[in-house]
């Protein structure tokens, strides 16, 4: 065994049952080269303090180190639409006016006013020219300084740069991404190998048509890590053990800033022995959340036909329906599998042809202690029709549960047992005598790689 | 006690994101058609009393053309920091003549 790999989805360790390159083998349409990817480098077994998640010095030390050099995603470009529209982006205790300043420019400006510092934009929204609601200090949206009243009483300010500070701003899929840092490596060189492995779903040209928010009582970190493993599939959504080969998930890293979960569905758990092919096609349907229709009412199976690919033919011929385009070079994987992308250090990505999901996990504030979850559906819509409107944000009260978000379907049940683990982790690292977590080898590896990348900042 | 004013306008002459001020009783209301829907509002920010006329309404959000706060046209509750009052909101219809028409208290 190499050295380097020593536990891997193909290696001595795994599970019984198919893995998913197997299943790549059974397609019948030729498989893109990022599907074939399979690469998971030994990064170690050692336990991992629960300081990370829950010390308000480790929180400071990202807050210092972390936060200021990486790339982070903003808003949806259809966010801000028009020229003057920005979004106000907020991470820990650093506000930044993402304003649109062109058809396709962007620019970042730290909201501050330089006059007495007050906060220039208060919220989302559209801006002729940034006006400071204390005193009136103007910019453009440009972020060029028009004037002040009273100028006579300003001429010391003649002399110096009044243009508004920026940061670095950069566009990928639709996503606005900022950085702290001047010296930031380029934002395309920081994303690879995503743009590459998202070609054949051009997430710029999908429309959000869903948007919910709400605070969880964990660390950012907690949540994140929520969705990076499917190994709690058999204790957190059983569920979905008639359709979803959990143990026979593949994790991926590639690089510092980007790793991967495939999930095959489709197929039951390794876990469920006597699951027959109708169960697997019936629940798939009715409990996923992501499948063409969420209803098994009149789907017959014929004789032969394996659910992963009765569903998979299901789902080409009324994806294909709702935008208006072939989807015939579509592979069975990418039509129904869980194909889930983690853009470090917050943002997670799914594949597919179903709806995109994304998710986001902000630090609240400067609180270590509870975090900002987002979830956005990315939906392709008829080819030739106008581009519906991005969907507004719906911010769900903390004391509500995602189910009553209707937007997101099927979802809402699945994060409302996901959102019954992060608040307790968090509660149950601070009473930890252990003081640590220990990962799986293989199917926790995305989170020790994600812990690993940050020290990587943290040390530089 | 309720007043109602008929004839307002046609509602066909108010597109979306469009605003058109009008006077009754003597107050100074904006109409506003967002997402098909029509609303009415006292044309007067929360903020600094400015009026919201020429401001820009998007996803059923009108934007105080000042500091741009934002209302929500269908609750009146604004957005951001600059205001916590709400936007008096009224109740209007189209009327069986293609006119809208609006309940003042």
């Amino acid at each position: 065994m190499s050295e380097l790999i020593k536990v891997k989805q193909q290696g001595e360790e795994r599970c019984e049952g198919i893995s998913y390159q197997n299943l790549l083998d059974e397609e019948t349409i030729e498989v893109p080269a990022y599907l074939r990817e399979d690469t998971n480098p030994y990064m170690g077994d050692e336990d991992i303090s629960v300081d990370r998640w829950i010390s308000r010095d480790f929180h400071d030390k990202e807050k210092e180190k972390l936060w200021p050099k990486v790339w982070q995603m903003t808003c949806r470009e259809e966010d801000i639409p028009e020229v003057g529209d920005h979004h106000i982006y907020e991470i820990i205790d650093q506000s930044i006016i993402v304003t649109r300043t062109g058809e396709n420019e962007f620019k970042g400006f730290i909201n501050s006013c330089l006059h007495r510092g007050r906060i220039l934009r208060d919220c989302d929204g559209h801006a002729d020219e940034f006006v400071c609601p204390f005193h009136g200090a103007t910019w453009d949206i440009n972020g060029e300084f028009k004037g002040i009243p009273c100028k006579w009483d300003f001429s010391h300010l003649d002399e110096k740069d009044m243009s508004l500070p920026q940061v670095k701003v950069g566009t990928w899929g639709g996503f606005i991404f900022i950085n702290f840092d001047e010296n930031c490596i380029p934002l395309d060189d920081y994303l690879s190998p995503l743009p590459e492995h998202f070609s054949r779903f051009p997430l710029h040209d999908y429309y959000k048509g869903a948007h919910v928010q709400r605070e969880v009582q964990c660390n950012w970190k907690v949540g994140a890590e929520a969705f990076m493993e499917s190994f709690h599939t058999l204790e957190t959504h059983s569920e979905i053990l008639t359709f979803t080969g959990d143990a026979n998930s593949q994790y991926d890293t590639f690089g510092d800033h980007v790793s991967r979960s495939v999930t095959p569905m489709g197929i039951p758990s390794p876990h469920l022995p006597h699951v027959t092919e109708a169960e697997t096609m019936r629940d798939i349907l009715e409990l996923s959340g992501r499948m063409a229709t969420d209803s098994a009412e009149g789907h017959e199976m014929p004789e032969g036909i394996t659910a992963r690919t009765y569903v998979a033919e299901t789902n080409r011929e009324m994806f294909s329906e709702i935008i208006g385009e072939s989807l015939d070079h579509a592979t069975k994987s990418e039509l129904e599998d869980a194909i889930l992308y983690m853009l470090f250090p917050n943002t997670q990505v799914w594949t597919g042809y179903h709806g995109n999901i994304v998710y986001r996990f902000l630090p609240n504030g400067d609180d270590h202690n509870s975090c900002i979850f987002e979830t956005m559906i990315l939906l392709r819509y008829e080819k030739g029709t106008k581009r519906p409107d991005s969907a507004e944000k719906n911010i769900l009260r903390p004391d509500q549960a995602f189910s009553e978000a209707p937007e997101i379907g099927g979802l809402g049940p699945v994060f409302d047992q996901d959102d019954s683990n992060m608040a307790a982790v968090q509660k149950g690292m601070i009473a930890s005598r252990k003081g640590a977590v220990s990962l799986a080898s293989y199917q926790e590896s995305r989170i020790r790689h994600l812990h690993q990348s940050i020290d990587k900042y943290l040390n530089a | 006690m309720t007043t109602t004013a008929d004839s307002l306008i046609p509602a066909t002459d108010i597109t979306d994101n469009q605003t058109v001020a009008v006077t009754v009783e003597g107050k100074n209301i904006l109409i506003c058609k967002a997402n098909g829907d029509y609303y009415a509002v006292d044309n007067q920010c929360t903020h600094q009393r400015a009026e919201l006329t020429n401001g820009r309404i998007r996803n059923c959000y009108l934007a105080c053309p000042l500091h741009g706060v934002r209302f929500d046209l269908r609750t009146g509750m604004p957005k951001g920091e600059l205001t916590r009052v709400p936007l008096k909101t009224y109740p209007v219809s189209v009327a069986e003549d293609g006119n809208l028409h609006l309940e003042l208290d």
